[in-house]
């Protein structure tokens, strides 16, 4: 009786945890370095990992820097190659950072929330942190996040002709959206 | 020395075919898009569970083999995930937790939509690359502008 308590009450709180803790495999991130010149530097990834922990308000995001999608072939192995992302030798981004003021948010009651989040984007080894707005709306089960900032690409390291001729933005924007669950 | 006339002319129209050569190139490089991958052939052809363990095994290995390559992988699907206005699909190794998904390209969202969770499938796609999260504590494989294998 006491061993069948002891795994009833392992079991609810491991469930609790697990229920704490919002996943998906298929967040976006929109890459968007195009100019007035130049509009083929976007980019698409539709398969980000993000987790955002409703309990302690800590978010992450893990992308594939080879699995963000160009329209343009040229553009796309600029993009991966020794200069730019240098995707053979740092194949991913990742962030971490807390949701600010996690108290305004009421993670069990629907509805739309606006708050920042601070946290340090690592791209090609450099780490910077950032302060973003976020919208968290909150619909039953499911926790949809989105954002929006730019990064000064000279901050990691990435920098050419392309960007010095303004066929390339010096800050792109990156867009973030995942529906969590 | 001075350069006749008819000189001139030659090295003008020397100049203005570099010039259409080279806009020629420019245009070209500025307008290609990659082609439609339910047209193209696949380089390997895995089944998805072998494929997820292939990449267990040796990571390093498995993501210089299927570099940049079309792969057509076969399996049952584990998950349709929502991806902002798409789906993404996903085949699972259930005792690992790793798992291969597929972004597809916008001609194919509409078939990707017909997907469920169960179907026995083969998906073709441009591999991108086979790493572990941190997050998930998995093997992640990740396949861009994908579609249906017919």
């Amino acid at each position: 009786m006491k061993r069948t308590f002891i795994l009833f009450v392992a079991l609810v709180f491991s469930a609790t945890l697990l229920a704490q803790k919002k996943t998906t495999t298929s967040a976006v991130i929109a890459f968007d370095a195009s100019t007035a010149i130049d509009e083929l530097p976007k980019a698409v990834n539709k398969t980000v990992i993000g987790a955002l922990d409703t309990k302690t308000g800590k978010v992450q995001f893990e992308a594939a820097v080879k699995n963000f999608a160009f329209t343009n072939p040229s553009i796309q192995n600029h993009f991966n190659s020794a200069k730019w992302m240098n995707s053979d030798e740092f194949p991913k981004f990742s962030f971490t950072g807390t949701i600010n003021e996690l108290k305004k948010i009421r993670f069990t009651k629907d509805g739309e929330y606006k708050t920042t989040v601070t946290g340090d984007l690592i791209i090609k080894d450099v780490t910077k942190p950032i302060t973003t707005p976020v919208t968290i709306t909150v619909n039953g089960n499911e926790i949809t996040t989105s954002a929006s900032f730019t990064i000064r690409l000279a901050d990691y390291g990435i920098t050419g002709v392309p960007i010095d001729a303004g066929k390339v933005a010096k800050e792109p924007t990156i867009s973030v959206s995942a529906s969590l669950k | 020395m001075a350069i006749s006339k008819k000189t001139w002319r030659r090295l003008a129209f020397s100049g203005l075919l570099l010039a259409l050569a080279g806009g020629g190139v420019y245009w070209y490089v500025a307008t290609e898009k990659f082609s439609d991958t339910g047209k193209r052939k696949a380089h390997y052809n895995v089944q998805a569970q072998e494929f997820i363990r292939e990449f267990e095994r040796d990571n390093e290995s498995a993501n210089f083999k299927y570099a940049d390559k079309i792969v057509a992988v076969s399996g049952r699907i584990a998950e349709v995930e929502q991806a902002d206005t798409s789906v993404n699909v996903k085949f699972i190794d259930s005792a690992s937790g790793s798992y291969v998904i597929f972004a597809f390209q916008d001609q194919h969202i509409a078939e990707a939509r017909s997907l469920k969770e169960g179907d026995e499938v083969s998906i073709k796609g441009s591999f991108s690359s086979g790493l572990f999260s941190e997050i998930l504590g998995t093997t992640f494989i990740t396949f861009k502008r994908s579609a249906l294998n017919k």
